[in-house]
């Protein structure tokens, strides 16, 4: 009985195409979700604004706002996609492929051109931010306080009230990335 | 979901003295040990929890570290603590007494000694440790005693 | 009595990958006292949450295993749903289930292949590991990632899995029973690997209570224990009853793997079939306050996550008790009294995870 088993497992072994792959001449396949590595798509976009540093759970991201300096640790990265979805102008993008292995602890580095005041593109807001002196105002004749700006927020720094008609900012934890401003439909926030 | 199993929370304070007593009552029912682990709040006290289970209901009861960081052992009823007990040794200093298989501080290797604990110097590091009374042989002696006959 | 040995093993050892490492005291061949150690990789990753959002932590915390990656995920998250009294929403919990069950394929199947590997059967240890890719395969599809999945969050899923994936899922699953079959067959039926497992690490029932043997180990030993059965996620809507086997020796540990196997995969097509529609994550507002202790059924065994917060973003402290460390006074009552040549499978049968067991 056992030989006839073991004669059907060799002949499958035998005729069946391997499980295996020819490695480095047939690449790997990923899929559409595949977290590979993370890339900086659009340096000229990028505000700075450090949120993906401090969601990173690995502190494998560094961002220096004075120099205009986005690193990445690859290393240290855990591909667990938290910058990419955190950040308020999309110019982070997760990539299939896997980062390669490398013998020493690999830094990659993009110059975001912001070493001087840059001319915002966002919305309605002043270039002024850079300097920080003007935090995010709120025009509360025309507010609504629906909320929109407290729910977009990626640093969590506005809270809304409707039935206190209260709306407020948390200065220090503001990112000044504009999203708040960009939401808002009643266009009641500056900087 | 509320009337699951899990989300039954069964948190107790319990006096020093009375941990034993219980522990061994808790044996006698047929508790089982989950776990053991200390936390450390923003003042400073440290408190360990115990966890116990029957038939997959938690029961978890937590007593506060006295200022001398020195605790009674279960593994008299429960010999399995030994793993968390030598554990809260390394992490927070927590000397535990008549613990069945004592590791003396070097069960984990850890980059700092007592990592949520630093501040505090132990007996070993002022002076070199005598011997307490009651306890059982720890690895480093049974290697000693076992060294003349070790062929490898 | 016999001349004493002491001989050391591991923490190197070719048929674990771990770093576990025992002091075997044998007289003659048979082991007589074991002490272990543990502790080579400490990671301090429990201290850690007290500098990481409790957002993000959850992806640091699956990193505590490699392989139950899944179940780390969800139990640190249920514990901060469960301080901060978050509903999830159903569809979550169905596709939480589905992931987690397929992860105890994984972890099965591998485990599997390890066993054949300890008694040196390898060729049965490759076809494990074959199939066992096919699980990552889904995993990489439906997640993103084939062991780390990132995709249990505080409040439900990051990713939803749509009913032609499902279906697919299922379809594997039902195409990967067969072959399975074949192995398992190999595993309960053939004398070469009956005669390295029938009688060798016998566990009492009585033992298993009284160590507090938790996971396979103590369902090989007859006791109806199972996390599965409390409440988490929707194992209660699918009619789960856990697998006991009574034996208490190594094949009775590997019997209850393998056929957890194919009730996973029964699971999987009973959520995949009732799998409502509806959102995959609940608002997440605010800061931890309070504590809550859970426990979550792993591949190998009862895992317990205790998380405490003080109203800030930080938790104050996150607890986490893999099986193995449950399991390893277990293994110290096994490995006594017996024969020196069956440690290895021993040790493997509680299937250990000692870096687990450092976070």
């Amino acid at each position: 009985m056992s030989f006839f088993r073991m004669k059907k497992v060799v002949m499958n072994s035998l005729f069946k195409k391997p499980a295996t792959r020819m490695y480095p001449v047939i690449p790997r396949e990923f899929t559409s979700v595949t977290r590979g590595h993370v890339e900086m798509e659009d340096p000229e976009g990028c505000l700075a604004c450090g949120i993906c540093a401090k969601r990173c759970p690995a502190d494998a991201i560094r961002v220096d706002k004075s120099k205009g300096v986005w690193e990445i640790a690859r290393m240290q990265c855990i591909q667990c996609n938290s910058c990419v979805e955190t950040c308020p102008k999309h110019v982070l993008v997760m990539h299939a492929e896997y980062t390669t292995p490398d013998p020493e602890k690999k830094v990659d580095t993009y110059q975001l051109h912001h070493t001087e005041p840059k001319v915002a593109q966002v919305g309605d807001f002043d270039p002024q931010m850079e300097t920080g002196d003007a935090g995010l105002v709120c025009d509360k004749e025309s507010c609504v306080f629906c909320g929109l700006c407290a729910r977009n927020c990626p640093a969590e720094a506005i809270r809304v009230d409707r039935a206190e008609k209260l709306w407020e900012v948390d200065k220090d934890a503001c990112m000044k990335c504009g999203l708040c401003i960009e939401k808002c439909p009643k266009k009641c926030l500056t900087f | 979901m509320s009337e699951a199993k899990y989300a039954i929370q069964n948190f107790e304070l319990l006096d020093l003295l009375e941990l034993i007593p219980k522990v061994r009552s808790l044996k006698e029912e047929g508790y089982r040990l989950v776990q053991a682990c200390a936390t450390r709040s923003a003042d400073g006290t440290i408190t360990v929890i115990y966890s116990f289970d029957l038939d997959h209901v938690l029961y978890n009861f937590k007593v506060i570290v006295p200022e001398n960081l020195e605790m009674q052992s279960i593994t008299d009823s429960y010999w399995s603590a030994f793993i968390y007990e030598n554990e809260m040794r390394d992490l927070f200093g927590i000397r535990f007494h008549h613990l069945a298989l004592d590791y003396g501080g070097h069960f984990f290797k850890v980059a700092m000694p007592r990592p949520w604990n630093p501040e505090v110097v132990q007996e070993e590091e002022k002076a070199p440790e005598a011997a307490p009374e009651e306890r059982r042989l720890t690895r480093e002696e049974m290697l000693e005693i076992m060294g003349s006959e070790v062929e490898e | 009595m016999g001349k004493r040995t002491i001989i050391p093993f591991g923490p190197q050892h070719p048929v674990l990958p771990e770093p576990v490492h025992l002091d075997l005291v044998l007289e003659d061949e048979t082991v007589v006292d074991v002490i272990p150690s543990i502790g080579y990789v400490h990671r301090g990753l429990e201290k850690l949450t007290e500098v990481k959002e409790y957002t993000e932590m959850v992806y640091v915390i699956e990193r505590v295993c490699g392989i139950c990656s899944f179940g780390h995920g969800w139990g640190a998250s249920a514990a901060i749903e469960g301080a901060m009294g978050i509903e999830v929403p159903e569809r979550a919990l169905y596709l939480r289930t589905i992931w987690h069950e397929l992860s105890r394929i994984h972890s099965h199947l591998l485990w599997l292949g390890l066993l054949a590997d300890a008694f040196g059967f390898d060729s049965l240890f490759m076809h494990c590991w074959r199939l066992r890719e096919k699980v990552l395969d889904l995993f990489e599809k439906t997640t993103g990632g084939r062991v780390i999945f990132s995709v249990c969050k505080v409040g439900g899923v990051r990713k939803d899995v749509d009913s032609a994936t499902l279906r697919e899922i299922v379809e594997v699953l039902k195409g990967m029973a067969p072959e399975i079959r074949e192995l398992a067959d190999v595993f309960m039926n053939d004398s070469s690997v009956l005669n390295r497992m029938v009688g060798v690490g016998v566990l009492t029932k009585e033992e298993a209570v009284e160590l507090g043997a938790v996971g396979p180990v103590a369902r090989g030993s007859g006791l109806r224990q199972d996390m599965r059965l409390n409440g988490m996620g929707v194992y209660d809507r699918l009619g789960f009853e856990p697998i006991v086997e009574e034996a208490g020796d190594c094949e009775a540990r590997c019997k209850v793997r393998i056929r957890e196997i194919f009730q996973s995969i029964e699971l999987i097509e009973k959520a995949a079939m009732d799998m409502p529609d509806g959102p995959i994550a609940a608002q997440v507002r605010g800061n931890v306050e309070g504590e809550f202790a859970l426990r979550i059924e792993q591949p190998r065994g009862e895992a317990f996550y205790y998380t405490k917060g003080v109203g800030t973003k930080f938790l104050e402290r996150m607890r986490v008790r893999t099986p193995t460390n449950q399991n390893l006074p277990s293994l110290v009552k096994m490995l006594k009294g017996c024969d020196f040549a069956d440690v290895p499978i021993m040790v493997l049968t509680i299937d250990p995870c000692v870096s687990c067991t450092e976070r």
